[in-house]
């Protein structure tokens, strides 16, 4: 392959304004994704953000019907799942990720009655598999709104967040409150789904929020470094994703989530100091 | 300064109506160590929270150096050493981070650490042995290594009472002196400390006090008066034969 047709291989797509647009509405995705990753990763959230991003299904129905930002609707039911968790938890004998397993199937069912039972208008492999290529101008102002909140406040709230998943008992003891962390967090998780259903769609957005971390991890042992990472492993199967998808003419999410996980199982076989084959020297 | 650190006074907690701990009354000296002594569930780590302030006693009230938990809290008076298990030692963080956790109490909400920060971190490295561990990821220390880096933490944050749940737990004999050696040092530096355990074979070597707790605090106070077979028979519900302990 020449250097000549590499270059078109990059440049080609950029003649078309809605590639323009994915690249970019990926590329940002990917960093706010990566970012929450490395929370979701060392919380050992990866359930819980699997719970949240199947329950904003209604929400993003609902708010279809009545016309408004679909983000809305999400946020409400995604944070409503977790509320709804909470409760359940503190006022049964039932264990957390039994809870967790039932309250986002409810909401997920709920969504797909919805969907059956509203107009065309609303395209359900859309809101499940994303859509990236189809971005309307109104869900990419979203979607840039939303990241840069998310990425302020995870960029602000870095260290008493990297407290709160170590030691909370420690964050409270000194008077933080680890309540609002947890919802904070969980917030920024709502958010982040909102932001990446566009692109990967709310089955395989969890991916996006814990192959990135879950790498890093494998290749770090270092906080700041790992975020490091991440970002820079999500941000370039994100980008690589949507080309590839493309050129193969194959869905967007699907190639973004392939690459991501390619990244991982090279991070797990020979990640230089935690990879499989470095165990296996050492022993 | 006040003598006492640590006054417990009719302590009742209930969780959803059940009765966890139950009229519980208790002074800890300052500067002194004392064991909790007691089964599981007989409330040790209801009390633990109660001093902490993360429950609010149906009942009675706690004070820490005279003041109310939720001042202290803010003044950080109070640390907390975890369990061995409890913590994740795969986490991403280095020595260094982990003791200057112990100052995010005296920053600003962007925890950016000044140089007095940087400078009380390694004292408290320094104090405790472990400044040449600084860069260290936490989980490469050895057992002993990991205590004393919660420990210069607890120095860090400059708490006067120091909790420690089960320390000697999964250490081995060596790890288990080492630890008692430092808990000493902290305690002639003026810290009030409160170990909970289920070793009552060092408790006579090394705490001033022993607490015994079985739903209340049965009793308190110098260790060669209170560590009797007698109460200790109270404390395991007459399931436990030591004997004479006063004078191991």
């Amino acid at each position: 392959m020449n250097i000549e047709a590499v270059w078109q291989w990059f440049v080609a797509p950029l003649q078309f304004e809605f590639m323009v647009k994915a690249i970019l509405v990926s590329a940002l995705v990917g960093t706010v994704c990566s970012l929450l990753s490395c929370y979701m990763t060392l919380k050992g959230w990866a359930l819980m953000g699997d719970a949240v991003s199947h329950a904003v299904l209604p929400g993003v129905v609902i708010a279809y019907i009545l016309n408004i930002p679909f983000a809305i609707g999400a946020f409400i039911f995604g944070l409503g799942s977790v509320i709804s968790i909470g409760f359940i938890k503190a006022n049964t004998r039932i264990k957390e990720d039994t809870v967790i397993g039932l309250v986002f199937t409810g909401f997920f069912a709920f969504g797909l009655v919805l969907i059956s039972k509203t107009p065309s208008s609303v395209d359900l492999m859309h809101i499940l598999f994303g859509n990236v290529l189809g971005i309307s101008d109104l869900n990419l102002v979203q979607t840039v709104i939303i990241s840069i909140i998310t990425i302020v406040c995870l960029t602000l709230l870095r260290k008493d967040l990297l407290l709160f998943c170590f030691d909370a008992t420690h964050a409270r003891s000194i008077g933080l409150n680890t309540t609002a962390l947890y919802y904070v967090l969980l917030s920024m998780l709502a958010l982040t789904i909102v932001a990446a259903q566009q692109t990967v769609g709310i089955i395989l957005v969890i991916a996006m929020l814990v192959t990135p971390g879950a790498t890093a991890y494998m290749l770090s042992d270092e906080f700041n470094k790992m975020t490091l990472i991440a970002i820079a492993s999500g941000v370039f199967s994100s980008l690589m994703g949507t080309y590839i998808s493309y050129h193969l003419d194959a869905s967007t999410g699907g190639c973004i989530v392939v690459l991501q996980t390619l990244l991982f199982v090279a991070a797990m076989i020979f990640a230089p100091k935690h990879g499989m084959l470095a165990k296996r020297l050492q022993s | 300064m006040s003598q006492i650190a640590v006054q417990v006074e009719e302590v009742t907690v209930s969780y959803n109506g059940k009765v966890a701990l139950h009229g519980a009354n208790l002074e800890l000296r300052t500067g002194s160590i004392s064991g909790l002594v007691g089964m599981n569930g007989s409330g040790k780590s209801t009390l633990f929270k109660a001093i902490m302030g993360f429950v609010q006693p149906t009942h009675g009230r706690v004070l820490i150096k005279g003041i109310s938990m939720k001042r202290a809290q803010k003044q950080n008076l109070v640390a907390y050493i975890p369990q061995y298990e409890d913590v994740d030692w795969n986490f991403p963080i280095s020595v260094e981070d982990v003791v200057m956790m112990g100052r995010y109490g005296y920053m600003n909400f962007l925890r950016i650490p000044g140089k007095n920060d940087h400078e009380i971190v390694t004292e408290s490295l320094l104090k405790t042995h472990m400044n040449e561990f600084r860069s260290r990821q936490i989980g490469e220390l050895s057992g002993g290594q990991k205590k004393r880096a919660f420990l210069a933490r607890a120095l860090a944050q400059k708490a006067q009472v120091i909790l420690l749940d089960e320390p000697f737990a999964g250490v081995d004999i060596k790890t288990e002196k080492a630890i008692i050696q430092l808990l000493v040092e902290l305690r002639n530096m003026g810290h009030t400390i409160l170990i909970s355990t289920h070793d009552l074979s060092s408790i006579s070597t090394f705490c001033d006090d022993v607490v015994l707790i079985n739903g209340t605090i049965l009793a308190y106070g110098p260790t060669r008066e209170v560590f009797t077979e007698e109460n200790i028979a109270r404390t395991f519900d007459g399931m436990m034969m030591i004997k004479d302990v006063a004078s191991r």
